[in-house]
């Protein structure tokens, strides 16, 4: 009776079905295929669009001095949007990403200037970062303060915290096994790429792959559902917001290894607003159960293009916020209109 | 019809009670469910049969009284606790994850894993397995729920309870959506787990379904139970009776 087209080994000979059904099974695959590319697809070709008209308008766009460019300046963004597509995904949000990323910086810098071993100093400046995530989960699910009330209230706080230990100053001197690791290049291509695509990997895997992943699907999906099924929703809440808490810091001490410097101003609200809109625009659903990391990494890259492209074919760069605002609300609609399509229309 | 082991029952809940503010949707309420035996709960809009239901799976915990099963005492403070101590639920109205397709669903919470990782290949053969088992017609485990009809969701939420493998299955309203042929699958599903030794504990509204399936019946009123009966030793009147208090318990 069954006819799933990717898997033709289900097919027993007691299956025996009508005609139809083989038909509306494999029409059915044919459709969700392109529903779930659908958005991507859309974006990956709003991307090659804006590369070609940046080529055209100057041959040095796709230099490869000018690729890496792109590359590193999406690599921070990206690796902290990884947590955050895992937590939209799961139907929250972390708005004190930027925060987050500034504590984490701030907290190893001041260690290191301390003279403790820099390996100890990032280990510490992502714990505190995770820490501060466990903090917002706890704040929504044993207080229950939405989460986006919540970090951003965390936001505001730890910001807060950092400028007034540090004066509002930034923090110098790290030894230089630190900074090479922000600054070093392989083969060409700096650290910070090999970084990002080995976290992008693992964030891929920890969301496709494994019961986290799945359970991010349902608690987004329908968390009082999830959690009648036997899902632990809290438990789940505090190791994703943990995790994105010390992956948010761990990025931030990497951007303070590539400046050499620790600024408690780093991030911020443009980093938060950034990684949030590149997760959306990378096809994650503001209302949980839809998203994908390789969204995340498309919706990353688009600003670095849209920001460096403008720039080297002189367009005034305050054009960039045109750009994302248009295509924000058009990822969205989008996403609403495949709700609309997919979840109401038998209800 | 009754092969029931009466000996040691599979759960026995002991004066639960259960407030939502200044609402008592249960008030001392005793029940005790049989392995091999369909205990069919019924009663009027209101009169606390969620609740029960969501009591004994962990979703509600009880203000007062005791839950048991086989004999220990237990603590369901979750429905993962619930699950963890065998007792599987079709709720009424927290079933599925919309947005997951059929195979994601039959496991939520339970999900298989081969080392580290999801085992979706196994996810999907035993879905596909139970789904042929219980001879539900789903074209394509990778459907998502959303894009079923609400009787498909409904047979899909049973099916799910029995590949839990779970020793008591719970069902509220489980035929609510369905068709008269569906209802008879449903029914036949249902005969089956009980005839496999499960205790299936099964809130209904249709007094058909409830004649021809269960073996007892409890009746809850106003968050009270009116009375328990034996299917073989009752009349639709009676229970009727029971369930709009025109007759009262002697007892
Ligand atoms: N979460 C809740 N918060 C407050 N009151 C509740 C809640 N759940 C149920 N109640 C109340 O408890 C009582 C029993 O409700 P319950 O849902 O158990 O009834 P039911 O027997 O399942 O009815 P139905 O046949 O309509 O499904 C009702 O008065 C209801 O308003
Ligand atoms: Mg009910």
């Amino acid at each position: 009776m069954t006819i799933s087209p990717e898997s033709p080994a289900d097919r027993g000979p007691e299956n025996t079905v009508p005609k139809n059904t083989v038909t509306s099974a494999a029409w059915g695959w044919v459709v969700r295929q392109a529903q779930s590319r659908a958005q991507l697809a859309g974006l990956a070709g709003v991307l090659l669009v804006l590369i070609i008209v940046f080529q055209i308008g100057n041959p040095i766009f796709l230099s490869s001095g000018n690729i890496m460019e792109m590359l590193r300046a999406t690599t921070l963004y990206f690796i902290v949007a990884c947590p955050m597509t895992l937590i939209l995904v799961s139907g929250g949000i972390d708005f004190s990403a930027g925060a987050l990323f500034a504590t984490g910086g701030v907290t190893a810098g001041l260690l290191m200037v301390l003279g403790i071993p820099w390996p100890v100093a990032v280990i510490i400046g992502m714990a505190v970062g995770g820490a501060l995530g466990v903090v917002n989960a706890w704040l929504s699910v044993r207080l229950r303060v939405p989460p986006l009330i919540a970090t951003l209230g965390m936001f505001f706080t730890a910001s807060g915290i950092i400028t007034v230990i540090t004066g509002g100053n930034s923090i110098y001197g790290f030894p230089k096994a630190f900074t090479d690791l922000g600054q070093g290049f392989l083969l060409g291509i700096p650290f910070l790429v090999y970084y990002a695509v080995v976290i992008g990997v693992v964030f891929w895997i920890l969301l496709e792959k494994t019961s986290l992943g799945y359970d991010a699907r349902a608690v987004g999906g329908n968390r009082a559902a999830a959690s009648a099924n036997g899902i632990r929703v809290g438990r789940h809440d505090f190791i994703v917001y943990g995790l994105a808490g010390a992956v948010a810091a761990l990025a931030g001490i990497m951007g303070a290894a590539r400046l050499s410097s620790a600024n408690p101003a780093a991030g911020g609200t443009a980093l938060t607003f950034q990684v949030v809109t590149a997760v959306i625009i990378g096809g994650t659903s503001l209302f949980g159960g839809i998203g994908s990391i390789g969204g995340s990494a498309l919706g990353a890259l688009l600003f670095a293009v849209i920001n460096n492209g403008l720039v080297i074919i002189n367009v005034n760069s305050l054009w960039q916020n045109i750009f994302v605002g248009v295509i924000l609300v058009s990822a969205v609609a989008i996403d609403q209109a495949r709700r609309r399509r997919q979840f109401s229309s038998r209800r | 019809m009754n092969a029931a082991d009466r000996s040691t029952p599979a759960l026995e809940l002991k004066n639960i009670t259960k407030r939502f503010g200044r609402v008592t949707a249960l008030e001392d309420v005793n029940l005790t469910a049989y392995s091999g035996e369909i205990l069919a709960i019924v009663g009027d809009n209101g009169a606390g049969k969620s609740t029960l239901i969501k009591a004994i799976s962990g979703v509600h915990h009880q203000d007062d009284g005791q839950i048991l099963v086989d004999d220990q005492l237990v603590s369901l403070s979750s429905p993962a606790d619930a699950r963890a101590a065998g007792i599987a639920t079709v709720f009424q109205d927290l079933a599925l994850v919309e947005c997951l397709d059929v195979s994601t669903n039959m496991f939520l919470g339970q999900f298989p894993r081969r080392g580290w990782f999801v085992d979706r290949q196994r996810m999907d053969t035993e879905s596909r397995r139970f789904l042929d088992e219980l001879k539900v017609t789903v074209a394509d485990v990778h459907t998502q729920i959303g894009m079923l009809s609400g009787g498909q969701r409904q047979i899909i939420s049973i099916a799910r309870a029995v590949r839990s493998g779970a020793h008591t299955i719970l069902l509220d309203e489980p035929t609510a959506a369905l068709g008269v042929r569906e209802t008879r699958h449903a029914a036949d599903i249902i005969s089956n787990l009980r005839d496999s030794g499960k205790a299936v504990i099964c809130v209904s509204h249709d007094m058909e379904f409830v004649f021809t399936t269960a073996d007892r019946i409890l009746v809850l009123r106003l968050g009270k139970v009116a009375g328990v009966r034996e299917v073989s030793a009752t009349t639709r009147e009676e229970i009727i009776g029971l369930i709009t208090g025109t007759k009262q318990e002697a007892a």
